[in-house]
């Protein structure tokens, strides 16, 4: 996975400030909201304007009929102020609430100077009444609507003014107007949910391509999207499989020839390691010169042998083609066998009883590799690991070898498990044997057993590298219950990653 | 004359190199550069052990392996170029015995052509003649019977049938196995001994899918029913 590591990557598009699915959800929002704002103001108009002219005409029909009612009471001989008053205006019917006002002979009679007199009726209206034309407005007195409607009773000389309250239908119109406001907001409300639902809907497959990105980016190569199961998606789909594709056959071919490489490599290191072998033999009648040249041959031979080795394991990560041997195996005593066995037999082991029932799942060899890079790293640039502690933490188990060298800077404390990096620091390191790759292998090796591996100080304060290694422990009791068969306790994994 | 191995190898040089250092370790090595010229010479003149490079032009190690064994019980060691392909398993279904991965050392090798040499050993009289259902064996003579009739078993089956017979009923773990019957260590390949047995089932089990002999232990190992 190291393409195009040189490059600058380079992004296709400037990212928006919010989501695209905020962006999405947002415009549904508005759109809802634009949509009912409208509908609301227009079916608000609508309503008022037909409750008016509803009110106006009931209230003009029902003034014309009062004051022909006014007009026939008003006889000359019977038309003083307390029978204006008290029966003429008292005496109309007015269902609505009207209010008269009737102005004769100059002087204004209101019918309940309370609520509404001459003082309240718009001068225009008076202006036009009097120009002998029914007519009618709206008006406001004490903060409240009214309609003043007038109509001129022509033979008397007379006016007649009825003010009908419209406070009801304000209250109508106010409560329609929550009604609609509340509606609004709901739609606006819905319209966002199924803005943010359509949103994920959509988002759904771009949020598989993600995962699917991902899975890639972490080394599972063969990882493809679904195609066929819709026209849209296959758009996005198959350039995307195209290109896991190519990707692939390119990050497997680069492995293969690495693999193939080392295959080739076997043959001349078999001769080499006979011959080398034959030599030591016959050590004692070479001469001085010659053993030591031997020596350096041997020793490079070995060095050869085991970058070849850590060559063609590494291509083997990259492939996938990886299969590990999984054994359940006691970790305290993994370690000490690791130890033990690959000639570093003077560490101590150091672990509490705690640890000393913990069963871990590896592959054997592979984690007594891991162990034996570790020591060799120790030894290569530190004098030698000073110890091996194994401890629980929780559902996890660490492994952590420590020495008492310079320890690891801050800074390298990742790139130490990249492939040939060697750490900048120290001159004397590029002079020794160290090719690498063992590190790399390491953190490799323990991903695929579910761990993980890094650096840290030691835990006593004292100047030295500690690293550990963390494995999952392994829960044996549900495990025994069901027999599996013929899985023998151990089983092949065959790691695509 | 000491003990003869026959050391089948392409590569010439390999092949002249592995001699050299195989004659060091005081062991007379016969060569042969093919299948056929090694089936051929054993044939010929059976040798004691049988070295084979997977990895052959025309009759290849496996065949080799698997024609040897139609008459031979002989210790055969493969050459692999790689330890965690199919091969290692495929090699020892052929009738291997053991494996190693190339480069190899000469003295490692040495050291498991001695492992698969060693006799079986016969000091505990109690272990003289066991008999478990259908099944006789009888160490002294090297001999299996099923139902009376003798069973055929490379060294290596033998010594791992015996080791598991001599505590009947005992777990045996991998690792004691492979240091018993192979001399391995806590780093030997399970799969020597897993192979082994599944052919070790398939000649004295009645249904070697069933096995009542030889059965699995889940997580432990294996144990010879009594």
């Amino acid at each position: 996975m190291r393409l195009a590591r040189s490059r600058t990557p380079r992004t296709l598009t400037k990212r928006a400030r919010l989501g695209l699915r905020a962006r999405l959800t947002l415009t549904y929002a508005l759109g809802a909201a634009l949509l009912s704002a409208v509908l609301s103001v227009i079916t608000f108009g609508l309503t008022r304007e037909n409750m008016l002219t509803q009110r106006e005409q009931s209230a003009m029909t029902q003034a014309l009929q009062n004051a022909s009612t006014v007009s026939d009471g008003l006889d000359p001989g019977v038309a003083d102020t307390t029978t204006i008053e008290k029966t003429i205006l008292a005496s109309l019917p007015n269902p609505e609430g009207g209010l008269p006002v009737l102005r004769y002979e100059g002087q204004w009679y209101p019918g309940n100077a309370l609520k509404f007199s001459d003082a309240s009726i718009p001068a225009a209206l008076i202006e036009r009444v009097d120009a002998g034309q029914p007519a009618r407005m709206r008006t406001r007195v004490g903060g409240d609507p009214f309609l003043v409607v007038g109509v001129p009773i022509q033979p008397r000389g007379a006016q007649y003014y009825e003010a009908v309250p419209l406070r009801e239908m304000q209250r109508t119109l106010e409560g329609l107007a929550i009604s609609l406001l509340g509606a609004s907001i709901l739609t606006t409300i819905a319209g966002g949910l199924v803005g943010f639902w359509a949103a994920r809907r959509v988002f759904r497959p771009l949020l598989d391509v993600g995962r699917a990105a991902d899975a890639i980016a972490g080394g599972r190569l063969d990882t493809r999207l679904p195609t066929g199961s819709d026209p849209d998606l296959d758009r996005l789909a198959k350039p995307f499989n195209e290109m896991a594709q190519a990707l692939q056959d390119r990050i497997e071919r680069d492995a293969r020839f690495a693999s193939e490489v080392s295959h080739e490599l076997r043959s001349p290191l078999m001769t080499l390691a006979a011959t080398i072998e034959v030599l030591e033999n016959t050590r004692e009648e070479l001469p001085e010169r010659a053993r030591t040249a031997l020596d350096l041959l041997s020793a490079d031979v070995d060095r050869f042998q085991q970058l070849v080795e850590d060559l063609l394991e590494i291509s083997r990560f990259d492939v996938g083609a990886i299969k590990l041997h999984l054994e359940d195996v006691l970790v305290a005593e993994l370690v000490i066998q690791a130890v033990s066995v690959l000639g570093n037999g003077g560490v101590p082991v150091r672990y509490d009883d705690d640890v000393s029932d913990v069963v871990v799942r590896v592959d054997k060899r592979r984690f007594g590799r891991v162990l034996a890079n570790l020591l060799d790293n120790a030894e290569k640039y530190a004098g030698g690991a000073t110890a091996v502690t194994i401890d629980r933490v929780g559902s996890v188990v660490r492994i952590g070898v420590e020495d008492e060298g310079s320890g690891v800077p801050e800074e390298e404390r990742e790139i130490i498990f990249d492939r040939f990096s060697r750490g900048s620091e120290s001159g004397n390191r590029s002079l020794d044997s160290g090719v690498g790759l063992g590190l790399a292998l390491v953190d490799e090796h323990v991903r695929l057993h579910g761990g993980r591996v890094w650096v840290e100080d030691r835990a006593d304060g004292r100047p030295g590298a500690r690293f550990i290694v963390e494995l999952p422990i392994v829960d044996l009791a549900p495990q025994t219950e069901t027999d599996l068969g013929e899985s023998e306790g151990s089983e092949d994994l065959e790691v695509s990653r | 004359m000491g003990t003869r191995i026959l050391a089948v190898e392409d590569d010439e040089r390999i092949r002249t190199a592995v001699k050299m250092a195989l004659e060091d370790e005081g062991w007379v090595v016969e060569e042969a550069e093919s299948g056929e010229e090694a089936l051929q010479a054993f044939a010929r003149n059976p040798s004691d052990v049988v070295l084979i490079d997977i990895m052959l032009p025309g009759v290849d190690g496996f065949e080799v392996c698997r024609s040897i064994r139609r008459t031979s019980d002989v210790p055969i060691v493969m050459v692999t170029a790689r330890a965690d392909t199919h091969d290692v398993v495929a090699g020892l279904e052929a009738g291997a015995d053991d494996y190693l991965t190339k480069p190899f050392a000469p003295k490692e090798l040495s050291a498991r052509i001695r492992a698969l040499l060693r006799r079986v050993r016969t000091a505990d009289p109690s272990v003289a003649h066991l008999k478990f259902g259908d099944l006789e064996i009888i160490p002294e003579e090297g001999v299996v019977l099923r139902d009376g009739k003798e069973v055929h078993l490379t060294k290596t089956e033998f010594r791992l049938l015996v080791e598991l017979a001599s505590s009947p009923g005992r777990v045996f773990s991998r690792e004691v196995l492979l240091e018993r019957v192979w001399g391995y260590g806590y780093f030997g390949d399970g799969r020597l001994v897993d192979v082994h047995i599944r052919r070790l089932r398939t000649k004295i089990e009645a249904d070697p899918a069933n096995p009542r002999h030889v059965v699995t232990v889940r997580g432990l190992g294996y144990k010879l029913q009594t």
